[in-house]
């Protein structure tokens, strides 16, 4: 009987190309450049000077038709308080209200409770404890109440000029004054809200 | 208030409507509250003041109404924050009641009056009143800014007194609340009774009288803070050992307090602000250095730890907690800055050589008022920021001024100069201006304010 026929398996290795292609090799991605260029920061640089309009000088707004000239009015008739401030050093020092500011009449009937408040407010501003550095600052405004019997309370920046230094001179000048004169016996009020800028300029 | 203001800003007849309505109510209610606005720039400016004289009520002695005028001028004048108008300036018609006054008249040249201080005198027996007046003549539908009526004795005395009453009710109208100095004293020490003696004054030089018989050296009186003591220096034989010690003296009971002695020397006291404790110098253990104890002399210790002399020390009187004192640890004698533990020791360091002596704080405990004797051999009062270090050279060419002491309204400064060729007390205002001799009887010095 011939012996069975065995599938020995060959070892030689088949040369005949396959049914499928070898894959590609794998394709390594090409790096994308950025979509925006990182800046150059010298370019930025701001300009040394800015040049803005003068408002004095360069204000072509015509004035109002009921306007007095500069130095030709004399003695306004409105019963308003001006104060007299410092010696010309304050840049916008001039400043007025009327009696139907918003504000009652307190400021025109006793204007010199209002000028006493400066004065004492003023003479506790220790300018020394500011920045060395700074040579100016822009307006500091605080508000604050005065109670019936001269009593600050209240205190707050409501309009900072950026530096705290400053800022903090001003609410000192301010606590530094309490309390004030009592309010003027004929105020009937319980208090008096107050409204104080600080201009520093060195 | 702010949404008031802003209200204003964007609608002005919305605020005319709520300005209407709150004067229909009762004024003061909360949400009519009034407001003002004012700033500053650099500088106080000076309230331009006419004070006209009283006008007199019934016959009286033309010596009264003289003396009255002539010291509320004086105390004006000389309180730092007004500026009087010179009487040449005034119109011819003087009023003595409110309803006497012309604004117009006042306000406008030549006089220029912001305000005007008036009033009258009247004798009624023995009693003298003076109704004083106070009037804003820029606005003269303004109220009275201030109407008092002053009551005392007909004497010179009295008529001296009411005035300073009134010219410090001036000054704390229109200064703010920080009322005057016209009712402060001196205390100072003289030799015109044969022995250096404490003595007080008026702040204007007037009344000047002696307070310690002790016919031996007193020196450096400080007062309390409640002005009912003052502490000094006193050289009182104990045992036979004359030696310098604490001594205090009552002025309400006129008599000195007892205060423990102690070894050595010991000088220069000083009050704390609440007049709880004394600082002093002493040599118990040796070296001169700062003790501090209570104010009846229990619980002694010692804050200074440096070789050389320590001395006057001055608390710092609105915190009281920090004392400056002077020291030669370094060399000269120089002002030194340490907390009242003595922790924290700073020298306080000036500009030029020499020495710096007799530190004294202004009342808001921001300036320090000292004596530098500068290398060209000048003893001057100079004004120091403590914060920023800053200078201020006070006198100048005028003989050996040392001692300052403050006032307590902060603007006035006394000290003592040779000035006239004899030690006096002179008094200034504290940026070196108006100075004016109050004494000139033998010598006098080592003056200090007393608290209000």
């Amino acid at each position: 009987m011939p012996r069975p026929e065995l599938a020995s398996p060959n070892r030689v290795v088949d040369e005949s190309k396959g049914l499928y292609k070898s894959e590609p090799p794998p394709k390594i991605p090409e790096k994308q450049p950025d979509a925006t260029p990182i800046p150059k920061f010298d370019r930025l640089k701001a300009p040394k000077y800015v040049t803005r309009p003068s408002k004095v000088l360069e204000n072509k707004a015509p004035p109002p038709p009921n306007a007095v000239p500069y130095g030709g009015g004399g003695t306004p008739t409105v019963p308003y308080t001006s104060f007299a401030m410092g010696t010309g050093t304050a840049t916008q020092a001039g400043m007025g209200f009327s009696n139907d500011a918003g504000g009652g009449n307190f400021g025109a009937r006793f204007s010199w409770y209002v000028e006493a408040v400066q004065r004492r407010v003023s003479s506790n501003w220790i300018q020394a404890t500011v920045d060395p550095g700074i040579q100016f600052a822009p307006r500091v405004v605080v508000t604050f109440d005065v109670l019936k019997d001269g009593t600050i309370t209240n205190v707050q920046v409501t309009k900072s000029s950026g530096n705290a230094s400053v800022d903090t001179s001003a609410v000192r000048a301010v606590r530094d004054s309490t309390p004030l004169g009592r309010l003027p016996a004929e105020y009937s009020g319980s208090k008096v809200g107050v409204e104080f800028w600080f201009d520093y300029k060195r | 208030m702010k949404t008031n203001r802003k209200t204003h800003m964007t609608r002005k007849l919305a605020i005319f409507a709520a300005v209407a309505i709150a004067l229909l109510l009762c004024a003061g209610t909360a949400s009519a509250q009034d407001w003002f606005k004012t700033g500053t720039g650099l500088g106080v400016s000076k309230v331009r003041l006419a004070v006209p004289e009283f006008g007199l009520r019934a016959p009286a002695p033309p010596a009264l109404e003289k003396t009255f005028h002539d010291v509320l001028w004086s105390d004006l004048e000389y309180c730092g924050i007004l500026d009087l108008v010179s009487p040449s300036f005034y119109p011819t018609q003087t009023p003595s009641q409110p309803s006497e006054l012309k604004f117009a008249d006042w306000s406008n040249a030549p006089a220029s009056a912001y305000m005007v201080a008036y009033g009258n005198l009247s004798v009624e027996g023995t009693n003298l009143a003076a109704a004083g007046f106070l009037s804003d003549v820029h606005n003269p539908t303004a109220p009275i800014a201030l109407q008092k009526i002053y009551r005392g004795a007909a004497t010179d005395a009295d008529a001296r007194r009411l005035a300073h009453q009134f010219a410090d009710d001036i000054v704390a109208k229109l200064s703010g609340g920080l009322a005057g100095i016209a009712q402060t004293q001196i205390a100072f020490v003289s030799s015109r009774s044969g022995n250096k003696e404490i003595w007080a004054m008026d702040y204007d030089g007037s009344n000047q009288h002696q307070m310690t018989h002790l016919k031996s050296i007193s020196l450096t009186p400080r007062w309390s803070p409640d002005a009912t003591k003052i502490a000094f220096t006193c050289y009182v034989p104990f045992r036979g050992i004359t030696s310098p010690q604490i001594c205090i003296y009552s002025t309400a009971s006129d008599r000195l307090i007892s205060f423990p002695r102690y070894r050595g020397s010991n000088s220069s006291p000083a009050y704390s602000p609440d007049g709880s404790q004394i600082a002093f110098m002493s040599s118990q253990n040796g070296d001169p250095e700062i003790y501090v104890t209570d104010a009846g002399g229990g619980n002694l210790h010692r804050i200074t730890f440096a070789a050389g002399v320590n001395t006057s020390p001055a608390w710092n009187p609105k915190t009281g907690k920090q004392i400056a004192f002077v020291s030669d640890r370094g060399g000269d004698p120089v002002l030194y800055l340490a907390n009242s533990d003595g922790s924290g020791v700073e020298k306080l360091d000036l500009p030029d050589m020499g020495y710096s002596v007799d530190p004294s704080w202004s009342p808001n405990g921001q300036l320090l008022a000292f004596c530098w004797r500068r290398p060209s051999g000048n003893f001057d009062i100079y004004v120091m920021d403590v914060i920023s270090k800053q200078l201020v050279e006070l006198t100048r060419d005028a003989g050996r001024n040392e001692r300052p002491s403050w006032a307590p309204d902060g603007r006035h400064i006394v000290f003592e100069s040779n000035r006239t060729g004899t030690l006096q007390i002179w008094s200034m205002l504290a940026d070196g201006s108006q100075p004016r001799q109050l004494t000139y009887q033998g010598q006098n010095e080592s003056p200090n304010w007393s608290p209000r």
